[in-house]
């Protein structure tokens, strides 16, 4: 300890030491470039500090020449240089040259102190010291014990109804142009944010401290400008919000915010460093500073919220509270039937437009009615004042001339203190009939004398259908579809592979019944060449033998069996004339077959024709 | 012979089931004339040419014998200055019956005639009759392959939605344009190459265009 104290006695002469010598030697080098009368002034900043903090004294001299900076006196408060700067300005060719000492004052009692001024002329100074930790604007440090870090700047004073935080980096200000409002009401409100530049940023929204009352359209984006306050440069944010109370009675409200600052990491009496590099730079680039997050809060502003009265409440009323005119207008004063109208509800002025609700035209059994739909043309930046437009689709139940009735809103004006209600004026609407129903009701021609505009096809569309329940699964037809195709080409395949089977198979059986009626034939030239031949040699079994194989191959298609098989019991009336003959030619035959011989005298020639004249009768078509 | 009579039975139930699956009436999802034709109105509403046609189109798809499809496609053809389109021979047969009707008239012709064929090949004796009915049967079955070839161009066309599209002559953008299809036109399509498609117009002419300014009339679900 007794070192530390050793080490800021060495460094405090040293450093004054050297700033004394820069002063001079700034002051030598300037003088002759100096054209205008030196002049010196003083401030001090800020004009009311509590007890164990700092004011800082500026002594700015201008002009020619050379003024000394002496160190003011007075009982009860420490002076010490902190730094100096210089500005060098040529104004018309003029060089004014201006040197700005610092000065800490730092006040070791409570009491009002007079500071003269540097000069004779100059107007003494006023320096207001209060107890410490008396009424000040809350900061609440983030972490416990860092009240025992000191800031940079001093602060927690209170100018142009703004309250700094202690530290005298950031504020919060709620402005509200009434505080007597009824329940459910908007009110337009404004909050400022001030940060002091370098010292204190913050990314976070400002939060409401009550949840009696709901904050609606803050923007993301505030208004951003720049303000000096105490001389000191602060940026300020602008909220520009609605305030609206859920319930009555007496509520205090009060917005609040986080904020990084830069917070002194030493103690102010022991860094004398810090002083002299009064610069937010420096300060960070010399590791003086930490950061710390701090919430700052507005002062609290009292509210007294009346509930809306129940008496002379309409049935209509949605709980919208303000100033408000409705206008209404619709898409098209001529329609088709069965086409749809919209109707649109203009609901203009200033109030609580979240409440402002209608349903429009209901229960008109000259109109179809659809749900309407909002949409709210804010023109401003809080959604106070705008326009909330309902627009509500319209089918005409009915052509001719048709009125759409009036509509009304109610609200709740709280200037005048009872509810209102607005009324506009009833649209008219001539409504057509549709192509469909002119061309099924009447010709063109009663129509026209019946005053019925008459339908044209090409000028309208045909009305909308009722859309059914009946649903397909593709717009391809399904004669077209893969499915159907393909069982139907299957279908197609099986008939025609059936088809030429059965072809082939008759084919097949008329080529059989073809090659055996050409062996039928051939077989029976063949036994009417051995009966040539037997009646030649005169052979009479062999003749009879030869006649009956041809006379069974003559007889095969006739009687429907096989030539072997025909005997002469089979041979019936079928056979023409010659069936008694040719049963006799059979008898002779077997006669000759089984005994051997013949009758001794034989026609052949009768019995050639008898042969004969049945071939040729089985040959005839 | 019964053993065919059998097979065909039993290959007309497996259509009929087949059919039934996608023409039977469903409460969600699905295609409805009517939706398609009242969207189509709405478009014509808001003066969208191609939007409308192409509605329209899918809603004679579906019903080709609603005459107020027909007009109303008319119409907006006429409004965007569009070419008529006049209708084939072909295309009355689809005005004959319902698609789904079609589809079982011509199955019932093929039944016939396959069924004919086979019985005059089995009984001479009745041949002339089963020949009567086996003309009856083809007759039946062309009436359906007939409205199927006259729908089949529409199934692989589309419909110009974007206004005034630029046919090139390759599907690259550098190429200058061959000429322009005004929206609502009707082209048939081809191949498809980098987000363009092979179109070719009614007049014969061809050329590739932007696919995201056609739209396909038959549309897969």
């Amino acid at each position: 300890m007794r070192k530390a104290l050793h080490r800021r006695a060495i460094r405090a002469p040293a450093a004054v030491t050297l700033l004394l010598a820069v002063l001079t030697a700034a002051f030598t080098h300037a003088a002759p470039a100096a054209a205008a009368a030196p002049s010196i002034d003083a401030t001090i900043e800020p004009a009311q500090i509590s007890l164990g903090e700092s004011a800082q004294l500026t002594i700015t001299t201008s002009g020619s020449g050379s003024l000394s900076v002496n160190l003011p006196v007075v009982a009860g408060l420490e002076f010490r240089v902190v730094g100096q700067s210089r500005r060098i300005e040529i104004i018309n060719g003029a060089t004014l040259d201006s040197t700005s000492t610092i000065i800490r004052v730092t006040p070791d009692e409570v009491g009002v102190f007079t500071i003269p001024g540097p000069s004779p002329h100059s107007p003494p100074l006023v320096l207001k010291v209060l107890q410490a930790g008396g009424s000040g604007p809350s900061l609440t440090p983030s972490h416990p014990g860092s009240a025992a870090l000191n800031s940079f700047l001093r602060g927690g004073s209170e100018a142009n109804g703004i309250r700094l935080s202690p530290d005298g980096s950031a504020y919060i200000r709620l402005e509200v142009p009434k505080r007597e409002i009824y329940v459910g009401e908007s009110v337009p409100a404004e909050i400022q944010v001030g940060m002091r530049n370098g010292f204190a940023a913050s990314n976070s929204l400002p939060t409401l401290n009550t949840s009696d009352f709901t904050l609606n359209n803050l923007s993301l984006k505030p208004d951003q400008s720049g303000k000096a306050i105490d001389g000191k440069p602060f940026t300020v944010f602008t909220w520009h919000t609605l305030l609206a109370a859920i319930k009555p009675g007496t509520y205090s409200v009060s917005f609040s915010a986080p904020f990084v600052v830069r917070i002194r990491s030493q103690p102010r009496s022991d860094s004398l460093i810090d002083d002299l590099l009064g610069d937010p730079f420096m300060q960070n680039l010399f590791g003086a500073s930490v950061s710390k997050n701090i919430t700052v809060a507005s002062p609290e502003t009292e509210f007294t919220v009346l509930p809306l009265p129940a008496e002379g409440r309409p049935t209509d009323f949605g709980g919208a509270v303000g100033a408000f005119k409705i206008t209404t207008d619709v898409s098209s004063p001529t329609n088709i039937a069965g086409d749809p109208l919209t109707l649109r509800m203009h609901v203009t002025g200033i109030g609580n437009f979240d409440r402002v609700e209608s349903n429009m035209l209901t229960g008109d059994p000259q109109w179809k009615t659809y749900q309407p739909k909002a949409t709210f043309n804010k023109t401003d930046s809080a959604g106070y004042h705008g326009e909330k437009i309902f627009e509500q689709p319209l089918i005409a139940s009915q052509a001719g001339e048709q009125t759409i009735p009036a509509l009304s809103f109610s609200y709740f004006d709280p200037a005048a203190r009872r509810y209102e209600t607005v009324h506009s004026a009833p649209l008219r609407v001539r409504v057509a009939p549709s192509a469909a129903d002119s061309a099924a009701t009447l010709p063109p021609a009663l129509a026209s004398r019946a005053g019925v505009p008459a339908a044209n096809p090409t000028n309208g569309h045909r009305p909308d259908h009722a859309v059914t329940e009946a649903r397909a699964n593709s717009l391809v037809p399904l004669y077209l579809r893969p499915a159907f195709l393909s069982i139907q080409s299957a279908l197609a395949v099986f008939f025609a592979a059936a088809w030429a089977v059965l072809r082939r198979h008759e084919r097949n059986a008329r080529d059989l019944r073809l090659q055996r009626e050409r062996l039928r034939q051939e077989a029976l030239q063949a036994s009417q060449k051995q009966m040539a031949a037997a009646a030649a040699a005169g052979k009479a079994a062999e003749f009879f033998s030869a006649a009956r194989t041809a006379l069974q191959l003559a007889l095969s298609p006739l009687l429907q069996k096989e030539p072997e098989h025909i005997m002469a019991a089979d041979i019936d009336t079928r056979a023409g004339s010659d069936s008694e003959a040719i049963r006799k030619l059979f008898a002779y035959a077997d006669e000759a077959n089984y005994s051997g011989s013949a009758p001794g005298a034989v026609d052949f020639e009768r019995w050639t024709r008898v042969v004969s004249r049945r071939v040729t009768a089985e040959k005839a078509p | 012979m019964i053993r065919i009579a059998k097979v065909a039975l039993s290959a007309a139930a497996m259509v009929f089931t087949a059919a039934a699956a996608d023409t039977a009436s469903v409460p969600t999802g699905g295609y409805s004339a009517a939706a398609f034709y009242n969207l189509a109105n709405a478009y014509a509403r808001a003066n969208k040419p191609g939007l409308a046609v192409l509605n329209y189109e899918r809603a004679k798809l579906l019903d080709p014998r609603d005459p107020d499809v027909a007009a109303n496609l008319l119409r907006v053809r006429q409004s965007a200055s569009l070419p008529a389109v006049s209708a084939g021979r072909l295309d009355r047969l689809t005005q004959l019956a319902s698609p789904t009707a079609l589809s079982w008239i011509g199955l019932l012709g093929l039944l016939l005639a396959g069924t004919a064929m086979l019985a005059r090949e089995k009984f001479s004796a009745h041949r002339g009759k089963l020949l009567l009915s086996a003309l009856v049967g083809f007759c039946l079955l062309g009436v359906s392959a007939g409205a199927a070839m006259a729908v089949w161009p529409t199934l692989h066309s589309a419909v110009v939605v974007g206004h005034s599209v630029e046919v090139r002559v390759s599907p690259v953008l550098i190429e200058e344009p061959l000429f322009v299809l005004p929206e609502g036109e009707i082209v048939r399509v081809g191949d498809e190459h980098d987000g363009f498609v092979l179109v070719r117009t009614r007049a014969g002419r061809s050329g590739w265009a932007p696919s995201s300014n056609l739209a396909l009339i038959a549309l897969q679900r």
